[in-house]
């Protein structure tokens, strides 16, 4: 089975490390990770990756920032991004992820399950 | 046990005040104090007229101090009674009387008339001074007693203020808080689960047990951050106009699960008919779950929750309230164990929780506050005076909003 490749972006490494981790870890997933919301988007046309997953709050370039940056680019517009933010409300964010305004967010401290299950909404199992 | 005087105890009210309460007392009399009043007024004309009589009759000088109870009756008594004090006066030193043959000097009825006139002259009008100087007194009275009532509302104001103020401190310090605990409670959060999926084959029950108390540990702290951005986070509300009523039901089946898990007998007794308000719908039933939770939470195995809705007049208060505006109240009512006294005042407090720890952020009570609050509402919980428990009661205003 191809793993699907994701792209995690956060400026905290240990979160970064734990995500790589836990995704690699079910062997499902391919996982590269930046801490640069700048070299993000340099990242994402590297790797072309089915699925990024992206603190929203970063230093420099914000997580909409990117999002924009991404859509700019017709290789990267097409490829769905999954906010992790510490702003959203577990109330506002569903447990598996919530759009609000056309992105989807989820609510930190997310659970490997529902992160798991969030990324299979949108790249398939 | 000698009971010190109000004036003593009290430091606000001077020394001199109790002295002219005694003497207000005595000057506008009432009851037992009338009668007395009346009968040393009544003794002290038949001294006079004695002493007059006794002098040699109504030409000497005597005579004017008839003018002292006649004074002293229009003091206590007012008009009416300065002007029968000076008939009775004009009576007693009548020309027929049987004393005026002990004198030797003959008076004339003239006379008679003229002194009866002066008395009722000086009567009547210092009657109509006591008259005036009473009705100053009472209007300061009143004036006073408002004066009193308005400062307490100030105070109470004050004290409000202070606590709003504090509250939006703590609101805009846990936002930033929460926020950044967040983050590194994620990657615990994630760690944790990465253990659990990995070491479950071949870990002890030890290090199983280790990893479900780090999970349940990081849930706990979840709980308390988002009690944190709520109390931060309820400024702004989305306000429909809404039978109160139909919030309370709503509400109510959102908990009725807990209730029958733990045999609670829900009593409802809602108004019908209630002016439609201004509400938050999901802050308010926030709100109204977290009480109806506490309540069941502080009944055990079983109990009465009681929910009671009314309409309730505002009387026209000092500040010139509209008197005829209206609260909508919701009463929720336990029959738990009640409230320490000593804890009553500290229950709206961030943190203060009576809950055993780890099953209450302490939060749930200031938020509740801060919503009903910012519907310009109160929100007041007392112990209940009929039987042991809780009541809470929360008031709507009504006025302007249907």
């Amino acid at each position: 089975m191809t793993k699907k490749k994701i792209l995690v972006v956060d400026d905290e490494e240990a979160m970064t490390r734990m995500l790589k981790r836990n995704l690699e870890a079910t062997n499902r997933y391919d996982v590269r990770t930046e801490n640069s919301s700048s070299a993000a988007v340099t990242a994402a046309s590297e790797f072309l990756p089915d699925l990024i997953l992206m603190d929203m709050m970063m230093p420099g370039m914000d997580g909409g920032d990117v999002a924009a940056k991404l859509k700019e680019d017709k290789r990267l517009s097409h490829i769905p991004i999954v906010f992790l933010t510490a702003i959203v409300k577990k109330e506002e964010a569903q447990p598996t992820g919530s759009k609000i305004g056309g992105l989807t967010f989820l609510a930190k401290p997310v659970k490997l399950d529902d992160l798991i299950t969030c990324i299979e909404n949108h790249v398939g199992k | 046990m000698n009971q010190p005087k109000q004036a003593a105890r009290d430091p606000q009210v001077p020394a001199t005040e109790a002295g002219r309460n005694w003497l207000g007392h005595w000057l506008q009399p009432t009851g037992l104090r009338a009668i007395i009043s009346g009968l040393v007024i009544l003794t002290l004309i038949g001294l006079v007229s004695l002493l007059v009589y006794e002098t040699g009759g109504t030409r000497f000088a005597w005579l004017h101090l008839m003018y002292l109870p006649i004074i002293l009756a229009a003091a206590c008594f007012g008009i009416y009674g300065g002007s029968a004090a000076a008939l009775v006066a004009g009576i007693v030193l009548g020309p027929y009387m049987p004393m005026n043959a002990f004198t030797g000097l003959p008076q004339t009825t003239s006379n008679w008339m003229f002194r009866i006139v002066f008395f009722l002259l000086v009567g009547a009008f210092s009657g109509m001074i006591s008259n005036f100087l009473n009705g100053q007194i009472k209007r300061l009275k009143q004036t006073h007693q408002r004066l009193l009532q308005a400062h307490e509302e100030l105070k109470n104001a004050q004290m409000q203020l202070i606590q709003t103020a504090k509250l939006e401190s703590i609101g805009r310090l846990a936002a930033g808080l929460a926020h950044e605990v967040k983050n590194p409670l994620a990657v615990i959060q994630l760690g944790v689960d990465y253990l659990t999926r990995t070491a479950k084959a071949d870990a002890s029950r030890d290090s199983i047990e280790a990893i479900q108390e780090m999970a349940d540990a990081v849930q706990r702290a979840d709980t308390v951050i988002k009690g944190l951005l709520n109390f931060s986070r309820s400024e702004k509300l989305a306000l429909v106009l809404v039978d109160l009523n139909s919030v309370i039901e709503e509400s109510l089946v959102l908990v009725r699960h807990e209730l029958t898990k733990h045999c609670i007998v829900l009593e409802k007794n809602l108004a019908e008919g209630l002016p439609k308000i201004e509400l938050d719908q999901n802050k308010i039933k926030q709100v109204l779950i977290n009480l109806f939770m506490n309540a069941a939470q502080a009944m055990g195995d079983s109990g009465t929750l009681s929910v009671k809705t009314f309409v309730q007049q505002i009387n026209a208060g000092f500040a010139g309230q509209n008197p005829a505006s209206a609260s909508v109240v919701v009463q929720i009512e336990d029959t738990g164990s009640g409230i320490a006294e000593d804890k009553l005042d500290k229950l709206f407090e961030p943190f203060f929780t009576t809950k055993p720890v780890g099953s209450g952020t302490g939060l749930g009570l200031s938020v509740s506050k801060n919503i009903v609050e910012l519907h310009e509402g109160t929100i007041k919980i007392a112990n209940r005076t009929d039987i042991r428990g809780v009541a809470v009661t929360i008031r709507f205003p009504v006025q302007n909003r249907s």
